[in-house]
């Protein structure tokens, strides 16, 4: 990993920049904690709202001429809200750094969350949440969400929200979030490629030095979840081919010292395709499915740990055991030896490769700084990754991938049998 | 042909295969063979039995794939730097040796059917798939590449074998390899591994099947429950990658719906297809595109529309836009967005070491350019008076194909 050049500014935004020589661009990443974790309890869909009304015009010009500006460098840019955080994303070339984070300050900080806006906004999102009433890997994804979490907890919907809240949002209260979330208090400002510390140093100091913190302090934080018993949801979406299935638990904070064997027990249960078990056994063995993985979100929750497969329906039901019979010999001890160090010599390696391009550098520094992992994460990453052990992985998968206690949510035509 | 490049930002290489078969490459019967013989490359040769390099790939971290289209088969690894050799011991290794048993081609074959299930879940897929066919009447481009699920179903273990004796071998590919090296040394260890394979004997002529010139509109409808959201597919069309007109009309596709898809992020809204159709509410997404291709194929424009919008609304302002750019010159300050648009994400793409190669390859394997650079400076050079002849050529009622996404009430 190039050096990390860390500073931050008075109103408490954290800035990390990673100067890579030889590049033409700059990849740039913002993160304001204002993601789903941090939405009003029974709200979803409030933060995605504010965030994209966010990019429709600023107090000093209106959406078409923010939009103009931001084209005119040739820059691109989104603005996504996740589990943790709400995260502005762009690239730009070098020499344009100052005037894409002088229009991201813009629309950050200083938004019109016109009442048009919010409106189109509104409508937008409709249009998405019907689009995704047929979509199954959409549909498997809010009925698994709504098997795991209680409702008002921020992980029940996905981050687009519910139709009736998205309909029933008004714009005092999207106004009223964009003031109490979006503040530099524990956000956080990442560069990484052609560019300098200094240069970004001011350029982040013009962009967002006098931008004030927050007034108040927020209380996030929601009683722990668990599932005491297996659940089941199969959701019939017509006139599809394929099913999708999502087998899933309640995870744990990107901040618990548990998480790299999280990473590796992962990686060695279902994270890739070709080099993990499930995806082993259940593609390249038996041929039922073309994609198997499984991912863990970081957050300062307990993000999904979910398996998703893409499956004819007649295989349903015999990936569902494979994949469960897979974990259940890892709960067991089952593991060969070669492939606990496979899976921990591939994340391992994973980081060396992330370096070819600004936007994998900017990613993995801005997990680091985000949840505060520390300076020297990066030279402690790869030790603490090599030292997890067999019982470790079993025990993760013991704690929190119980093979006997899960939720299954399933997509797609209707199935050929019962799931029982 | 071998073709290095030195990047030097990361201590990682990227080595690519290209292999000059694809879905051009089939009749009917045999569609999709391309793309199941490109699973099979995954499943070992005498040498390195199935798992073998792929799980040392793995260990070092590298990230590795392939794909099929219409032109080319591809395949690719990024590794750390020291593992350079390691990439180009698989990949020459597969390239003659590969062992296609009859049992890893069933075990494969309900993979590749699971594959098109999952693509026929998408109604952009089912919509794209149909125009495409209507657009041609005699070139292999309108069979598309997963090939039907029949055809998957009846693939032989021996049809595949020879189509791999026929096409994987040195006389048929191109290697571009990109990474942290001097690229002599780069195209020295290359040359050490491709050199010694024996060519093909049996490449026969590039397939020939010329596409009658269209003579008035076609139409496709597809009526679906699978879907909730109506859609508009345009689909003329376009020359090849080695036309002259080819980077003009790369940047008429970003005049019209800006460098990256989705209405969800923040750029490309100064567009002309973002301003006519989403800003106005009649649409909840757009997009434009232009493949570089080695034969004349499609420029296609698509709208996803908002709900209760009619399909004839949105296909109306979508021709009128059209028409607007075939008739008149971009405004100066349009036209310098759509060029900084446009070379910057040249930038962009290729700050990334794995893309990078990609680029090059593609530029190669479809004759658009002999590098990265030269391609670059074709983009720098479009004019406004290239971007309206460009549209004007294009965008003509007898090379135009409509396509509607109609979605169905609950027919389950």
């Amino acid at each position: 990993m190039n050096k990390v050049h860390r500073t931050a500014l008075a109103n408490g935004l954290r800035i990390a920049t990673v100067p890579i020589a030889g590049l033409r661009s700059t990849s740039v990443l913002l993160a304001v904690e204002a993601g789903q974790w941090f939405e009003p309890a029974g709200r979803p869909g409030i933060a995605r709202l504010a965030a994209q009304t966010m990019l429709r015009g600023t107090k000093r010009r209106d959406a078409a001429a923010w939009a103009t500006a931001l084209d005119a460098l040739g820059a691109v840019a989104r603005l996504d809200v996740g589990a943790h955080a709400a995260v502005f994303s762009a690239q730009c070339l070098g020499d344009d750094l100052g005037e894409l984070l002088g229009l991201i300050a813009e629309a950050v900080r200083t938004p019109a969350l016109a009442d048009a806006e919010i409106e189109f906004v509104r409508g937008q999102t409709l249009a998405h949440l019907e689009k995704d009433e047929r979509d199954t890997r959409a549909v498997s994804d809010r009925a698994w969400r709504g098997l795991v979490y209680p409702t008002g907890h921020p992980f029940h919907a996905p981050a687009i929200g519910d139709a009736a809240v998205v309909r029933s949002a008004t714009a005092d209260e999207i106004r009223a979030y964009h003031k109490s979330a979006i503040a530099p208090d524990g956000a956080v400002l990442i560069v990484a490629g052609a560019t300098t510390a200094d240069a970004v140093k001011k350029a982040a100091d013009r962009a967002f030095g006098d931008w004030p913190k927050r007034a108040g302090a927020r209380d996030a934080s929601y009683p722990p979840v668990a599932l005491a018993a297996t659940k089941r949801r199969v959701e019939v979406v017509p006139d599809k081919t394929q099913s999708d299935v999502i087998i899933g638990w309640p995870g744990l904070p990107r901040t618990d010292p548990r998480f790299t064997a999280v990473r590796v027990t992962n990686m060695v249960y279902a994270a890739d395709t070709f080099a993990s078990r499930a995806g082993n056994v259940i593609r390249d063995q038996l041929g039922l499915a073309y994609y198997v993985f499984s991912g863990i979100g970081a957050s300062c929750g307990q993000s999904p740990w979910i398996v998703r497969m893409g499956v004819n329906p007649q295989n349903v039901h015999r990936a569902i055991e494979v994949a469960l019979d897979e974990l259940r010999k890892i709960t067991v001890g089952q593991i060969a030896d070669d492939d606990l160090a496979l899976a921990k010599d591939k994340l391992v390696g994973e980081l060396d490769v992330a370096l070819e391009s600004p936007a994998g550098v900017a990613s993995m520094v801005l997990e680091a700084e985000m949840f505060e992992l520390g300076e020297d994460h990066f030279e402690r990453y790869p030790r603490e990754l090599r030292a997890v052990t067999k019982e470790q992985v079993i025990d993760t998968a013991r704690a929190f991938l119980p093979p006997d206690r899960y939720a299954l949510a399933v997509a797609g035509p209707a199935l050929p049998e019962a799931l029982v | 042909m071998l073709y290095a490049l030195e990047a030097r930002h990361a201590p990682v290489v990227s080595l690519w295969v290209w292999y000059h078969v694809g879905g051009r490459n089939e009749v009917p019967g045999t569609t999709g063979m391309s793309h199941f013989l490109e699973h099979m490359l995954f499943k070992g040769t005498t040498k390195h039995p199935k798992g073998d390099l792929d799980r040392l790939l793995a260990r070092y971290g590298a990230q590795w794939n392939a794909f099929t289209s219409e032109d080319v088969t591809c395949y690719f690894e990024t590794v750390p730097k020291a593992r350079y050799k390691t990439a180009l011991e698989l990949e020459s290794d597969r390239m003659r040796n590969a062992l296609i048993s009859l049992e890893e081609t069933e075990a494969e074959r309900t993979v590749i059917v699971s594959e098109r299930e999952g693509y026929e879940n998408d109604p952009s897929f089912l919509l794209g798939e149909e125009l495409q066919s209507i657009a041609f009447s005699r070139h292999t481009y309108g069979q598309g590449v997963i090939g039907s699920k029949d055809e998957i179903k009846l693939m032989t273990r021996d049809g595949l074998y020879a189509h791999y004796r026929r096409f994987y071998a040195p006389n048929n590919a191109y290697v571009v390899v990109t990474g942290d090296d001097e690229p002599e040394r780069l195209i020295e260890e290359a040359a050490a591994a491709f050199g010694p394979l024996d060519p093909s004997s049996d490449l026969g002529e590039p397939p020939k099947a010329p596409e009658p010139d269209q003579l008035g509109e076609r139409r496709v409808t597809i009526h679906r429950a699978g879907g909730t959201l109506p859609i508009v597919m345009l689909a003329f069309r376009a020359p090849r990658a080695t036309d002259p007109r080819a980077a003009a009309i790369s940047a008429l596709s970003v005049a019209l719906a800006g460098t990256s898809a989705g209405s969800d992020g923040a750029s490309g809204r100064s567009s002309r297809l973002h301003r006519a159709l989403i800003e106005t509410g009649l649409a909840a997404d757009v997009d434009a595109s232009f493949q570089l291709m080695k034969d004349p194929y499609l420029f296609f424009v698509d709208a996803t529309l908002r709900p209760g919008i009619k399909h004839a609304d949105v296909e109306r302002v979508l021709l009128e836009e059209l028409a607007k750019l075939s008739a008149d010159l971009l405004a100066e300050d349009e036209f310098a967005r759509v060029r900084r648009q446009l070379l910057a994400s040249t930038a962009f793409n290729t700050d990334t070491i794995t893309w990078r190669a990609y680029r090059c390859g593609q530029l190669l394997s479809t004759g658009a350019a002999t590098s990265i650079s030269e391609w670059y400076e074709k983009l720098a050079v479009v004019t406004r008076e290239q971007i309206r002849d460009a549209a004007s050529g294009l965008f003509v009622e007898r090379s135009r194909n409509v396509g509607w996404f109609v979605p169905e009430d609950d027919v389950a």
